[in-house]
């Protein structure tokens, strides 16, 4: 019996396959190049390059599967034509972001005018421009003074928060309503019970994704949450760790108290998506999350409990409730050929129009006041009344240079304690040393 | 020859070299662009005393060794049957392609949603079979993590090294099993002392292979584990990655590629001495 081989066509070689892969390759990257080139060579106008996360996460108006209203999105091109300006989008999903501006950052080369970020402006404030102070005063008056705390770095404001996307407790009011529990939890000690009474036939009272290690978004800045609510902080005015104490520890064991009655899953939840998808299901009773989650998490096509989310306040600690800030900003490079452009570009997502339109076509909350007092976007956004609530309790995310390493410093020992591994004085003792050692480097 | 070195030169020889100078250096992104600072073998001291350095090479060398050995054995067998069919395997050979088939991110993510806590499918038919009584969180347990990993990517390893074998195995006289079979040898027999010989190099190969893909596994860690819990999952390459990227620590990241580096380099003048063991031999004498 003849036995058979791999069949390899004639004329096909190693070398004629990489000539043509060569070949390909070299078309396809200058194929992606052109779009830009040719629009502005053409129109011979100004192209202003923006790193933004790809939708769901913010866009601005003008990104590809950004959700805007066509008179936004006709807004947008007036403005491109107005200012003789071409706006080319990068847009890539949020977990890239800081991989690629990084390298950007590092290559020296001019590659973006405008990028958005999100804790990453300490870090990344050599490579900044700081145009806040040329916004125009009408503006910067209509935005909360306390978010520009994140965007600030010795003492120069290098960034604006265009979002106003603080953690607050969504809840699934029909599982509340199945055992009679009237209103979402106001502290502590409710937050506990509520989850236990919760905590049945396969569903759980809490979710939340502690897979996450880095950033905002990660286990770390949950327990920041519980910090602030202890009444504790995580640096003292030295900026040196603040949190071996009472609040850092009472804290950390709310998170550990919780645990029974959280979804066992959320260890392994890498993504606030996953623990959403949970939620979303009808398969966990409440969950911290940010307010763009409103409309999907409402949305029938997404959504199993569509119309039965309730939004509210984060449950007090000893020290009354808090929250973390998501920092979602837009900055200026210092490479930007017209800074002065990109600053208009930023002014142009700023303007209360496109604001509303964020709001109400996106389900990002808008950071100007007055737009986050309109009855419109009160209306659409439900939650936009608890997020504003929210916001006159703390909110510091704690950002800094080295804002990622410490976060995953602090993450990794939140895990070993939330997975029975440490006790909370032996993790916060831990957490301290290894930040102060982070903080050492710092310089 | 000249061209081909250029290109050698500029696209392999270059990238090794400056990432070999960074790790003797403290450099990182600061001040507007890169600083850095030479600080000879500081990086690699400070590897001797990093924790998270230690779990990534015994989670990196575990995950290898386990690795090897199941998809060697596994791809073994697979190309026993495979070559037992003969002009009857077309079919099946084209349905294991499909594993290989697919893009590491994508079989990342296959795996994270068969492993879902909640609506994974591996806990369902567990469940209905009734070897577990409840819901297994195959990823929150750092070991367990580790070794779900390693099935996720054994599986995709497979169809190539079975490939590979089955080549080998094609390559085997006839005439030594028929004189076996004719002497009296059993199955085990033939298998023992025609097969395995005449696979050794095919082995030998897949054994080299199999460790540099297994050494080098990023996309599974990052998309089911981002390295946790606990720093449980993380290996070398997503190590180095993490100290680059997320720390800044470009010289302490470099240092650890170029110790994956090393180690995947001595395994390739194994495999290129494996594949032409006799090169030696055929050097021409001095005169």
């Amino acid at each position: 019996m003849t036995k058979r081989r791999l069949y390899i066509p004639t004329g096909f070689s190693r070398r004629s396959f990489l000539k043509r892969s060569g070949a390909a390759a070299a078309g396809l990257a200058a194929a992606s190049m052109m779009p830009a080139w040719a629009s502005a060579l053409a129109q011979d106008k100004t192209t202003l390059r923006a790193l933004v996360p790809a939708a769901p996460d913010p866009t601005p108006p003008g990104v590809p599967n950004a959700t805007f209203s066509a008179e936004t999105n006709a807004a947008f091109d007036a403005w491109q034509a107005a200012n003789n300006a071409v706006v080319a989008y990068e847009d890539v999903p949020w977990p890239q972001l800081h991989d690629k501006m990084a390298a950007n950052f590092a290559s020296g080369v001019h590659t973006h005018d405008v990028v958005y970020m999100s804790g990453w402006v300490p870090e990344f404030a050599d490579f900044l421009v700081p145009f806040v102070d040329d916004l125009p005063s009408g503006l910067v008056s209509d935005l909360p003074a306390s978010s520009f705390s994140t965007v600030t770095w010795d003492g120069r404001k290098m960034g604006v928060v265009f979002t106003l996307s603080l953690l607050t407790t969504f809840y699934n009011q029909a599982m509340f309503d199945a055992e009679g529990i009237g209103a979402p939890p106001k502290d502590w000690a409710e937050l506990l019970g509520i989850a236990e009474q919760l905590t049945k036939d396969g569903k759980y009272g809490w979710v939340l994704n502690y897979g996450e290690t880095a950033g905002i978004g990660g286990v770390a800045t949950y327990w920041f949450v519980f910090l602030q609510q202890a009444g504790g902080h995580l640096y003292d005015q030295n900026g040196q760790p603040d949190f071996n104490n009472e609040a850092g520890v009472d804290s950390l064991q709310m998170m550990m108290d919780l645990m029974p009655f959280t979804d066992p899953g959320s260890i392994t939840y890498v993504g606030i998506n996953d623990a959403t998808n949970v939620f979303s299901a009808g398969n966990a009773a409440m969950m911290l999350n940010w307010p763009f989650m409103w409309l999907p998490a409402n949305d029938p096509e997404s959504s199993a409990i569509a119309g039965q989310v309730g939004a509210a306040l984060n449950p007090a600690g000893p020290a009354g409730s808090a929250s973390i800030d998501g920092t979602d900003a837009y900055t200026i490079t210092q490479t930007a050929p017209d800074p002065e452009l990109a600053r208009k570009l930023i002014e142009f997502y700023l303007d209360p129009a496109v604001q509303k339109s964020q709001s109400i076509d996106t389900g990002w909350l808008p950071i100007r006041l007055s737009v986050l007092n309109d009855p419109e976007v009160q209306e659409k956004s439900a939650n936009a009344k608890v997020v504003l609530e929210q916001a006159q309790y703390p909110y510091d995310s704690y950002v800094t240079p080295d804002f990622t390493e410490v976060t995953i410093a602090i993450s990794t020992e939140i895990q070993k304690a939330l997975t029975g591994q440490q006790d909370a004085a032996t993790t916060i003792a831990n957490m301290t040393d290894q930040v102060s050692a982070i903080v050492a480097r710092r310089g | 020859m000249a061209p081909a070195l250029l290109v050698l030169l500029g696209v392999l020889a270059y990238p090794i070299g400056a990432s070999l100078l960074l790790g003797f250096q403290d450099a990182t992104i600061a001040g507007g662009g890169v600083t850095s600072e030479w600080i000879g073998l500081g990086n690699y001291e400070r590897m001797l005393s990093d924790p998270t350095f230690a779990i990534a090479l015994r989670n990196s060398l575990y995950f290898t060794f386990v690795e090897v050995i199941a998809v060697v054995i596994i791809s073994l067998a697979v190309a026993l049957l495979l070559n037992h069919l003969g002009n009857r395997s077309g079919f099946f050979v084209v349905i294991l392609l499909i594993p290989w088939a697919l893009a590491p991110v994508a079989n990342a993510v296959l795996w994270k949603w068969i492993y879902n806590a909640n609506y994974g499918i591996l806990n369902t038919v567990l469940l209905q079979l009734g070897l577990i009584d409840q819901k297994v969180v195959w990823l929150g347990d750092p070991f367990l993590a580790l070794n779900m990993m390693l099935i996720a990517d054994s599986w995709k390893a497979v169809p190539f090294i079975t490939l590979l074998l089955l080549a080998g195995l094609q390559n085997v006289p006839s005439q030594l099993y028929r004189a076996a079979r004719v002497d009296g040898a059993s199955t085990w027999a033939r298998f023992r002392h025609v097969t395995l010989p005449g696979l050794r190099v095919p082995i030998l190969v897949a054994v080299v292979l199999q460790s540099i893909w297994a050494l080098k596994v990023f996309d599974l860690v990052f998309v089911l584990t981002k390295g946790g819990p606990m720093d449980g999952t993380v290996v070398l390459n997503f190590l180095a990655w993490r100290v680059t990227f997320n720390f800044l620590d470009l010289g302490y990241g470099a240092a650890i590629a170029n110790v994956l580096f090393g180690i995947m380099f001595i395994l390739a003048l194994i495999y290129v001495r494996a594949l032409d063991p006799d090169r030696k031999r055929r050097r021409p004498a001095a005169e």
